[in-house]
């Protein structure tokens, strides 16, 4: 029967994608950065929209969040899968109200005046059939899409008001973001880069070698060289893994360093993130080291260690820090700059509060 | 008017753990139930003094902003109906699912703060506060294992009820002198309190020894949680410690009898955003910066 091979295809990709996943948390997987991650997950809420069974709102959320739960548990350090999630369900939130000729746009959120004016306890189940809604959310989500194709771009046009001539910026391991960010710059201004490589993996190298490629003059230094080096900086630029609803960071690992040194100079940090990378999390403290997708295995860097003592000795190497929001100076993402202050307000925009919890 | 009937005290003796602001807006409810006014203009009268009957009584941030919230709450729904019966009508039947909605309030708040609270935790508070108990309520169900560091809050000594509180619970608490803050903050993973009223700013007022526990922990880069429901936010944006109204800063009582106020304490104080990481209210997790937004769109 049609159905039923259309249902089995449909599991297959989800399947296959869940594997993706799973081997994209040890960097081999063809899933390599974020912006691929979450092109490849809202794709897959498209073709589930469109071929899974559903008559009503309700049943295409719980759908959506079944699966969501599953992708996010099959690999919950990349956060953008929850993301787009998310940005689906409010979409799909939205269209139905659209359906429904309510104009209730403002009051998705709880707010005092809420509080204050709402007739009923009104619970919104969403049971309602509407002919159209299968064809507007389909059109909604392709709209995301363009819109994450759009987002390095964006990011990069804005690159000449921030980074002016013979300028020294420094960055700290690879982050596509701000290599085109850079190199978009580099076009009209000459400045100098200063890349931390970023140990144990360091990316940093590769980021050094792309940017010289594109004719920028580029330094690479160790981490502990951090804080010798940044009197001499003017800015400091860098990519993050997510942007958490704080307004905080959890970003590569060395990257809160960086910023201590940045605000003891008094030297602006600037985060170039897409807004897909924004996240409802808030972080919970302190960060324990013993969450399993936070470490990676480093005994192949550790060669040089003799392997008696090896076996003696304890490695921590967690992957992310987290930069709290006091020290950063701006974001700058697809839609424009902001304050870190101001993060709350574009999380309220992009999600619905009963959408944090997948 | 006979306020002697449904005074807050009476409403609070019937049940001790309602939030003094709940009290007050109940109050005003059966005010508003027993009206006999023929325009609304008569209505806002009416309930404005009775409002400073009750301030009257309790002048506490609280009241005053409940008072603020209710005559609010009166005059959006006043616009949508023009009669006067029907008006009042809505209002009643609005004004009893308002209660409804906030005494949920402190339940939403425990069930978002308690997850912050992790195994093995050192807590530090501050006087009494039914919120931050019913967080630690929560938490000590959920079977995490905490021990709670409570300052004894003179004048009245509150710090002791929230000790004998937690005591039932199970709870190791020890008492401390207000004077002892600053040097046990660096023996604790976080500092959570209440708030008696949370400004446009983003910062609160709370009981007279908050803003030093904040400007301690603040310099021991310890996180400062605060726990409030919704209703007590107000709309004042003090500056500073002398901005902050008389009225709030001294007991009703004090005010009336006492010949000059510079020989009273104050039993409140101001703590600016700049020392609180977080806000855990019934509207969810929210960053200083965010709580001038919800006054926004609830008075303008």
């Amino acid at each position: 029967m049609p159905g039923a091979d259309k249902n089995t295809d449909l599991s297959e990709r989800i399947e296959a994608f869940l594997a993706d996943l799973k081997r994209g948390g040890t960097g081999a997987g063809p899933l390599r950065g974020s912006a691929e991650t979450a092109r490849e997950t809202t794709a897959l809420l498209r073709r589930i929209t469109a071929q899974a069974r559903w008559s009503s709102a309700g049943d295409l959320m719980e759908i959506i969040r079944k699966e969501g739960r599953r992708m996010t548990a099959a690999q919950p350090s990349e956060t953008t899968v929850g993301n787009m999630v998310r940005r689906v369900l409010k979409i799909i939130r939205e269209e139905y109200a659209r359906s429904r000729g309510s104009s209730e746009e403002t009051d998705q959120q709880e707010s005092l005046h809420k509080l204050l004016t709402s007739g009923g306890l009104s619970e919104e189940n969403f049971r309602q059939h509407f002919p159209t809604l299968k064809a507007n959310v389909i059109e909604a989500i392709n709209e995301l899409l363009t819109e994450l194709e759009g987002t390095t771009y964006n990011i990069a046009m804005q690159a000449l008001e921030h980074i002016h001539s013979n300028e020294v910026i420094m960055t700290i391991g690879r982050s596509r973001t701000v290599e085109d960010f850079l190199k978009d710059a580099a076009r009209k201004r000459k400045f100098h880069v200063i890349v931390a490589e970023c140990a144990p993996f360091c990316q940093g190298h590769k980021m050094a070698t792309s940017l010289s490629q594109a004719e920028i003059e580029t330094t690479v230094i160790p981490d502990a060289a951090i804080f010798a080096v940044m009197s001499r900086v003017n800015k400091v630029i860098i990519g993050t893994q997510t942007v958490l609803a704080n307004g905080g960071l959890r970003a590569v690992n060395g990257t809160h360093t960086l910023a201590l040194a940045a605000k003891h100079h008094s030297t602006p940090l600037i985060v170039c993130a897409p807004m897909f990378k924004l996240s409802p999390q808030v972080p919970y403290f302190p960060f324990s080291p013993s969450h399993s997708y936070e470490q990676r295995s480093v005994t192949h860097s550790l060669w040089w260690v003799r392997r008696e003592i090896l076996s003696k000795v304890n490695v921590y190497c967690p992957v992310f820090d987290y930069v709290p929001p006091e020290l950063i100076t701006l974001f700058i993402s697809n839609i424009g700059g902001n304050a870190p202050s101001y993060i709350y307000r574009l999380m309220s925009e992009l999600y619905h509060p009963e959408d944090h919890e997948l | 008017f006979d306020n002697k009937l449904f005074h807050p005290s009476t409403q609070m003796g019937k049940d001790p753990d309602m939030a003094s602001a709940v009290a007050a807006i109940r109050t005003l409810l059966e005010f508003l139930k027993r009206d006999q006014g023929e325009t609304l203009f008569g209505l806002r009268e009416s309930l404005t003094s009775a409002t400073d009957c009750l301030t009257g009584v309790d002048s506490s941030v609280a009241v005053s902003s409940a008072g603020e919230l209710f005559l609010r709450f009166i005059s959006l729904t006043s616009l949508e109906h023009q009669d006067l019966s029907q008006c009042k009508k809505v209002m009643e039947e609005r004004g009893e699912l308002f209660l409804q909605k906030i005494s949920m309030s402190r339940a939403k708040v425990a069930k978002l703060c308690h997850t912050f609270i992790k195994d093995g935790a050192k807590i530090l508070t501050h006087s009494y506060s039914r919120v931050v108990l019913r967080v630690l309520e929560k938490a000590a169900a959920e079977k995490k294992r905490f021990s709670v560091y409570v300052t004894e809050s003179q004048p009245d000594a509150a710090g002791e009820q929230m000790a004998a509180a937690l005591r039932k619970l199970d709870v190791p608490v020890t008492v401390v002198l207000d004077a002892a803050v600053g040097a046990v903050v660096e023996k604790v993973d976080l500092v959570i309190v209440g708030a008696e009223g949370v400004v446009e700013s983003g910062g609160i007022i709370n009981k007279i020894g908050t803003y030093q526990m904040a400007v301690c922990s603040k310099a021991h880069n310890k996180l400062f949680y605060v726990v409030a429901e919704s209703f007590k936010f107000v709309r004042l944006y003090p500056l500073n410690q002398q901005d902050v109204p008389d009225k709030f800063k001294y007991k009703a009582d004090t005010l009336r009898s006492s010949q000059s106020l510079s020989e009273e304490h104050p039993v409140i104080d101001y703590t600016p955003p700049s020392l609180i990481t977080l806000l855990f209210t019934d509207l969810g997790v929210l960053t200083p910066s965010a709580v001038s937004d919800e006054l926004i769109k609830l008075y303008l």
